[in-house]
């Protein structure tokens, strides 16, 4: 074909004589089915009209369509598909025309895809917030709870008395210790001096009375001091041994009356 | 007045015919106003006609497409549909004609029964669409339909022919009535 002849032409003045022949080449075409078509139109014409009515309609119309469905039908049969001059402008339009289809249907595509991100992130965002407060809302209400559940702890009246109980009761406990503790250690390091007045001759005056034990003289001057406590003095009688009463006396333990040597008192520790 | 035939001329280069036929002027009015708003490749012309025969005065191009719009409220338009059918040539029926029946939403105001509608078309072989144009979702919709019909009619989808549409469209309708 002259074409290609001058397609291998590398001079650039041939290119625009390419686009004029495929132009003249596509104009021939369809000048060439033109043609054709008005030849049909021509045959067409001749034919008659035919109208119809309600009760031949149905079978007329599809006698009809069965005679043009197997016509169709040969014709597509017969028919090899035509080729398009396969000119290189021809090709590259049509390849550009595609092309740009294409682009557009991939823009319409990716900015329905965008829109759907950023929907999908904007609910994303909201369903966080949404989240996040209702966690806070959740730490508040524990806490919340927490705290009732302390107060409920502490105004509960029983468990301050129970409390208020058990303290007393260690208390009397300790005091009972103490004592018995006191009274264990008195007996060991101060006992009463029976054993010695028998060793000793009978030149010493007997004392007529029961001696008393330092623990129960303790006792008295205790009781005295915390009955009576305007008049904590207590006279000192026979029972109690004289040793013992130096004994105190000299240690601080008892006082003696400021204007009665007979009376003596338990020093007031606590106070 | 002879009848309308389909391809009585040769057709205009790149352009598509449609020929709606009703007694409801506003409502085609509004249907062909929608069909031009839309977006198509080849040339749209509509033309509105009361009924067939029309005036032959007038030079028009080449009809690719028929339209007839019945409107369930008034039987009116039934038959007047019923008589323009006879002014066609039978050529046309096969796949150039569509039967469009508006009102169906509102059933109370219906003197037309759905029934005779799907009759009428199932003896004229033809599709029947039903469609609310006074709604002007399902108006727009329709119009975009049409449209994608009157382009396979015209010839400017290739590999697609009229009848093939028809042999297409044939698969919807209800399979009791094949029976009539």
């Amino acid at each position: 074909m002259s074409v290609n002849q001058q397609d291998l032409d590398p001079d650039s003045t041939t290119d625009v004589e390419d686009v004029a022949d495929a132009e003249e080449e596509l104009i021939k075409k369809c000048e060439e089915m033109w043609k054709d078509m008005e030849e049909c139109q021509n045959k067409l014409s001749l034919t008659g009209t035919e109208t119809l009515t309600d009760s031949n309609a149905q079978l007329s119309l599809l006698i009809m369509q069965v005679k043009c469905l197997t016509a169709e039908l040969s014709q597509w049969q017969k028919e090899t598909p035509e080729m398009i001059p396969l000119n290189e402008e021809i090709l590259v339009t049509l390849g550009i025309e595609e092309f740009q289809k294409l682009r557009h249907d991939l823009e319409l595509v990716l900015s329905t895809i965008q829109s759907n991100n950023e929907k999908l992130k904007e609910d994303l965002e909201r369903e966080q917030k949404w989240l996040d407060e209702q966690q806070q809302i959740l730490e508040s209400l524990n806490e919340l709870q927490n705290g009732l559940k302390q107060q409920v702890v502490t105004f509960s009246e029983s468990r301050i008395f129970n409390e208020l109980k058990t303290k007393m009761r260690d208390i009397k406990e300790y005091k009972e210790k103490l004592l018995v503790t006191l009274g264990g250690f008195l007996e060991d390091h101060f006992p009463l001096p029976d054993r010695n007045v028998k060793k000793k001759k009978k030149n010493i005056q007997e004392s007529t009375a029961q001696l008393i034990t330092l623990h129960e003289m303790l006792e008295i001057l205790l009781n005295r001091l915390f009955g009576v406590p305007h008049d904590p003095y207590v006279k000192i009688s026979e029972s109690f041994w004289p040793p013992y009463i130096e004994l105190l006396l000299r240690n601080g333990i008892a006082l003696r009356h400021p204007e009665d040597p007979t009376r003596i008192r338990l020093e007031a520790f606590h106070q | 007045m002879s009848a309308l035939r389909p391809l009585d001329k040769l057709p205009g280069l790149n352009a598509a015919t449609i020929l709606l036929v009703g007694t409801e002027d506003a409502l085609l009015q509004q249907l062909a106003d929608s069909m031009l708003k839309e977006d198509c490749t080849s040339e749209l012309n509509v033309h509105l006609a009361r009924a067939l025969p029309l005036p032959c005065s007038v030079n028009r191009p080449r009809i690719d497409l028929i339209v007839f719009v019945v409107n369930l409220h008034s039987k009116h338009s039934l038959q007047n549909v019923e008589e323009s059918l006879c002014h066609l040539d039978a050529a046309f029926f096969l796949g150039k004609v569509t039967f469009l029946a508006t009102g169906a939403g509102r059933d109370s105001h219906c003197s037309v029964h759905r029934n005779t509608v799907v009759k009428l078309a199932h003896t004229y072989r033809s599709p029947l669409l039903f469609c609310d144009l006074e709604v002007e979702d399902f108006r727009a919709s329709m119009a975009q339909r049409l449209v994608r019909l009157l382009q396979i009619c015209a010839g400017h989808v290739p590999g697609v022919s009229a009848l093939n549409l028809l042999s297409l469209l044939r698969g919807s309708e209800n399979p009791s009535l094949e029976d009539l």
